[in-house]
């Protein structure tokens, strides 16, 4: 990221923000940072505090304690409409009464400026999101993708401070949605607008931001880039959500090298891939595509690798996802394969017999939160 | 799938006898209770003892007497739809937005009046307001605010009160129906966009729920276009097509005037379905 957007005092400030519905706290003791010109994605499971946190910031909930900052100024006193923000919904909540140029230019008009002005910058906007010619026409009889690319517009045309993007893409399919990813990042970064994301889709917070904040329970457990969060998740939670992982669980041995994980037939140790404190639990996490599995019946005298059979094989495309159950840990893993055998089949089959394992360097250790 | 013309679809069998059946006792029913009757009214309308006439809605919509009297009815149903509008429109704002878990409640405050019978409801209104009511009492004896009673019943004033008050409800249901479809993400939307909360009301709310206000209006203007015994008990002098039937009715027993008048009320009406007619269509386009 290049530093000069990382000026101090710029962007958004969340310092201390409490909220809570009667006795349910929503949002609990959250600081978050979005530098200026970033673009921060809330990820987290419906009821995390995500959406929230958002309106807070809109200032359509008011927080317990806590303060909201923009560029070094505190707003949290603000009403919505002094705030200069923009705000994209997931049902794109366009004015249904008012033609697209007029939803665009709304902002505009509640600002006082001229009609000629206005004109100006809805044609440069409708031009932006091509929608050419389409200014007199009422959203009701555009696409679902052309709308929320009038309610982009709409949001964008005052110059806001900062970009809110509540699940902007959620009633999109998927085809569609990808396309719009790369419009809306396009559009956050060539304007150098300071944007926060909620979803709970993880390939969409992965894909347009630059840091990912994963929430439950009211708290951020972990912020970093999108390839950081992937893969060095501090927490069993961070590594389940985002995508998918295989958790062992069991306590350091006595060198500290290996994981010793107990299973049906007797203990059994796992090389792990930092030493670790004698006698301590903890758990691994291997992702499925980070395992290798080689077909036969047992470990070719490496002493590495588990003898499993595959109990599931699912055909993705690109890849393949398989269940393997293992008898000697007495549970299933999943092992994601790029698909590399003939066409029209995955490489393996259900029933086959096959060695899996994975190199000690790709396993995480993570916390139980 | 070359071939696009429709191949011709064989006839089909007459099953029209049922349904026709079943719609019977509702047919007969329409016919003898409201098409018969109406047509009668017509007839008595337009006929005189030597032929038939259209003399009396000439004189209906010429006399000035008369066109005063359709002027009023008209003129007192529109303020009563007026004054429901204004005070329907922050209960029902009330109702949907803030009222949570008393809307049950509410409702059912608005809807009590009218399971009380019109007669027992515009008494009540005697006893607030008489001469030595509760009104008056208070404001004379208890308080000593005033010297002498006020008149307060028989006047168009209390009339309109009245009306007011049993044709709200129909108002604050019709508007509150609209609201409740109104995702409030518009209004947070223009709130982001800039616009504090009177302009989002006047831009945003006000406008997508001018639906409500319609129907709403169109039903509150129709039934106080009709309304008899709030007027005749006190009205106060108020001089309206119904009380004017009735009076051809009982007093001068000119049956033909008071047909009628009754088909220009039934006119009146008529032209409100076909407004609010247009109204749901516009909404459907």
């Amino acid at each position: 990221m290049p530093v000069a957007q990382r000026e101090a005092g710029k962007g958004l400030l969340l310092t201390g923000i409490h909220k809570s519905y009667g006795k349910v706290a929503a949002v609990k003791d959250l600081d978050l940072h979005v530098g200026g010109g970033e673009l921060v994605a809330l990820l987290g499971p419906s009821g995390c505090g995500k959406t929230t946190t958002l309106r807070i910031v809109a200032g359509f909930e008011q927080p317990d304690t806590g303060t909201v900052e923009i560029d070094g100024e505190e707003i949290s006193s603000l009403p919505p409409h002094k705030r200069h923000l923009g705000m994209v919904f997931q049902n794109y909540s366009l004015f249904p009464h008012r033609t697209v140029a007029e939803n665009i230019g709304f902002g505009l008009r509640m600002a006082g400026m001229a009609k000629s002005a206005r004109d100006e910058r809805i044609n440069t906007m409708l031009d932006l999101v091509h929608l050419q010619g389409r200014g007199n026409v009422f959203p009701a009889k555009l696409s679902g993708g052309q709308q929320q690319r009038v309610a982009l517009a709409r949001s964008l045309v005052v110059n806001p401070k900062v970009l809110l993007l509540d699940e902007p893409l959620g009633a999109l399919d998927k085809s569609l949605r990808e396309s719009m990813q790369f419009e809306i990042r396009g559009m956050q970064q060539r304007l150098g607008i300071t944007a926060l994301l909620v979803t709970h889709d993880q390939e969409e917070a992965m894909s347009m931001a630059d840091k990912v904040a994963v929430m439950n329970g009211g708290r951020i457990l972990q912020i970093g880039a999108p390839a950081d969060i992937y893969d060095r998740p501090k927490s069993r939670f961070v590594a389940e959500f985002l995508g998918t992982s295989n958790i062992f669980e069991g306590r350091a041995s006595d060198d500290g090298s290996a994981l010793v994980v107990s299973g049906p037939h007797g203990p059994f140790s796992l090389t792990l891939p930092q030493p670790q404190a004698h006698g301590q639990p903890f758990l691994l996490s291997v992702r499925p595509e980070r395992m290798t599995l080689t077909p036969g019946e047992t470990s070719d005298g490496r002493g590495s690798g588990f003898a499993g059979r595959v109990v599931g094989a699912v055909f993705r495309g690109n890849y393949a996802a398989y269940q393997v159950d293992v008898p000697a840990l007495g549970r299933e893993l999943f092992v994601y394969r790029q698909a590399d055998g003939p066409l029209g089949s995955t490489t393996y089959h259900l029933g086959q017999a096959v060695v899996l394992d994975w190199a000690p360097q790709d396993g995480v250790i993570v916390s139980g939160e | 799938m070359s071939d696009m013309t429709p191949q011709p679809t064989p006839p089909r069998p007459r099953r029209l006898l049922l349904p026709l059946f079943l719609a019977l006792p509702a047919v007969v029913f329409l016919i003898v209770f409201f098409v018969a009757p109406l047509f009668d009214n017509g007839m008595r309308s337009i006929l005189t003892q030597d032929g038939w006439t259209v003399s009396r809605y000439v004189s209906l919509l010429t006399d000035r007497f008369y066109l005063g009297i359709i002027g009023q009815t008209v003129l007192l149903s529109a303020g009563v739809t007026l004054i429901s509008v204004v005070i329907g429109y922050p209960v029902a704002y009330f109702l949907v937005r803030k009222a949570g878990r008393f809307a049950g409640l509410i409702i059912f405050l608005l809807i009590a009046p009218l399971l009380t019978s019109i007669i027992m409801r515009t008494f009540g209104w005697q006893v607030l307001f008489a001469r030595r009511g509760l009104v008056n009492t208070l404001l004379v004896d208890e308080l000593g605010i005033l010297s002498a009673p006020l008149r307060l019943t028989n006047s168009p004033e209390i009339a309109i009160a009245a009306l007011v008050h049993v044709l709200v409800p129909f108002m604050v249901l019709s508007i509150a129906t609209v609201l409740q479809g109104i995702d409030t993400r518009l209004e947070e939307s223009a709130k982001i966009l800039g616009a504090n909360r009177l302009r989002t009301f006047w831009e945003v709310t006000l406008p997508l729920s001018l639906d409500g206000i319609g129907t709403g209006a169109i039903l509150v203007f129709m039934i106080a276009n009709g309304s008899f015994v709030t007027l005749v008990l006190l009205g106060g002098g108020l001089q309206t097509l119904p009380l004017m039937i009735y009076q051809q009715f009982n007093t001068t027993r000119d049956f033909g005037m008071a047909s009628a008048m009754s088909m220009i009320l039934l006119v009146i009406a008529v032209a409100c379905l076909f407004a609010q007619l247009r109204l749901v269509r516009r909404k459907g386009a």
